[in-house]
């Protein structure tokens, strides 16, 4: 039960995370959309990189949440950590799409189109899909032991896609740029990284925040539908 | 909940100050002028002016000195020296924004500095698009919290329970 230990621990600076989020958004958002320069080719559009490339990260962030507390969940029976995979599930369809529709917005002026089957848009794309039937798997089972293990081990298999996420830009040709930052180097201009680190730092304790929130939200709903089941139950008796 | 409200209502009116600003500064430094408004209202200030460079009007006054060209837009033509660094983007029927003052004396529009023609509107919706719906999911996901606690504290679901025995 250490990770529950450190989860509780973690949720006491629950209020830090936020206003540490809300600070660093902003600061980036005003450097990104005031003070960097625009792209030589791109000119004015790049600037929405500032939050397609975080809302990225965090989706993907948030499915490795969710891959690491299912493979704990498989092997301590955790239900505390279960409902941490849960949660992330959640907040990463949303960041999911987030990254998706400003991929989109940013596509049309640099690439004259909305959506292109290219490969780094596809893998993507069934992130969110996996994503979608895991909270849907979680909501046929009555066996909330069975539910949990079954979305579990979903969840696991569909890792395979994260990392066809990252290396798509380099095993195919396409569209998409690749990677800025890598272990070859940064190619990108320095008034144009800070912001966007700032606002990649941001959406993590964003996601943290959010995650914290949203841990505590299906577990008093758990709490309560438990205590009412077994409330019921005693009228029964 | 009362708290929880007034915390919310400082991240709104926050967020309202930043929206102001934000479009405060997009009229002031950002929106471009056509070149008929500017002979028209012959401004004193800095202005940016949109429009395109008209083919073969494009003259040098030497290597790295002034360029002079017609800017054209909105069925007006002007004249423009651009006294600036050197830009690849200068080229015949390409839209540019110039950044200079009108000289009411000579008739030309000095410009010291020249940028591609902006499209803001797909930034702006991207942002807004991702930023509202975020500010109105963490606002759900606060308040369901808040309101389950004040459902669990008034339906006494904390109470301990019976122990068997004496049931």
């Amino acid at each position: 039960m250490v990770v529950s230990r450190l989860i509780a621990k973690l949720q006491r600076y629950e209020g830090w995370f936020g206003v540490a989020a809300g600070l660093l958004i902003m600061v980036g958002l005003y450097m990104g959309l005031v003070t960097s320069s625009p792209d030589y080719y791109q000119g004015e559009v790049v600037r929405i990189m500032y939050i397609h490339v975080p809302a990225a990260q965090s989706a993907m962030f948030a499915y490795t949440v969710l891959f690491g507390g299912s493979l704990w969940y498989l092997w301590k029976r955790d239900p505390v950590v279960d409902n941490v995979s849960h949660a992330a599930a959640g907040i990463g369809i949303f960041f999911t799409l987030i990254a998706l529709i400003t991929g989109s917005i940013w596509a049309k002026p640099t690439w004259n189109t909305w959506w292109t089957w290219d490969p780094r848009l596809i893998s993507f794309a069934i992130m969110l899909l996996i994503l979608v039937g895991y909270l849907m798997l979680r909501t046929f089972l009555e066996d909330k032991e069975k539910e949990a293990t079954y979305a579990a081990i979903l969840a696991i298999v569909g890792f395979i896609d994260l990392p066809i996420i990252h290396f798509s830009v380099e095993w195919w040709r396409t569209l998409h740029q690749p990677l800025s930052i890598s272990t070859r180097g940064v190619a990108i201009a320095r008034d144009m990284l800070i912001p966007l680190l700032l606002m990649s730092i941001g959406f993590y304790l964003l996601f943290a925040y959010m995650l914290m929130v949203r841990t505590q939200m299906l577990y008093l709903q758990h709490l309560l539908e438990a205590k009412r089941g077994r409330m019921l139950s005693k009228v029964h008796l | 909940m009362k708290w929880f409200y007034i915390r919310w209502g400082g991240v709104l009116i926050i967020a309202a100050i930043i929206g102001v600003l934000g479009i405060q500064r997009y009229y002031r430094d950002v929106t471009a002028i056509s070149p008929d408004r500017l002979l028209h209202d012959q401004p004193t200030q800095t202005v940016r002016v949109l429009g395109r460079v008209e083919a073969g009007s494009i003259v040098k006054e030497g290597e790295g000195g002034p360029v002079a060209f017609q800017l054209s837009g909105q069925g007006a033509t002007v004249s423009v020296r651009y006294l600036g660094e050197a830009s690849e983007n200068l080229r015949d029927l390409k839209t540019l924004v110039m950044v200079g003052k009108w000289n009411p004396t000579t008739h030309i529009f000095e410009a010291e500095k020249t940028s591609l023609m902006p499209n803001y509107g797909f930034v702006t919706a991207a942002y807004l698009i991702s930023l509202l719906p975020m500010g109105i999911f963490l606002f759900n996901m606060e308040r369901k919290v808040a309101l389950l606690y004040i459902l669990i504290k008034e339906e006494k679901v904390y109470q301990p329970e019976e122990p068997l025995e004496n049931r």
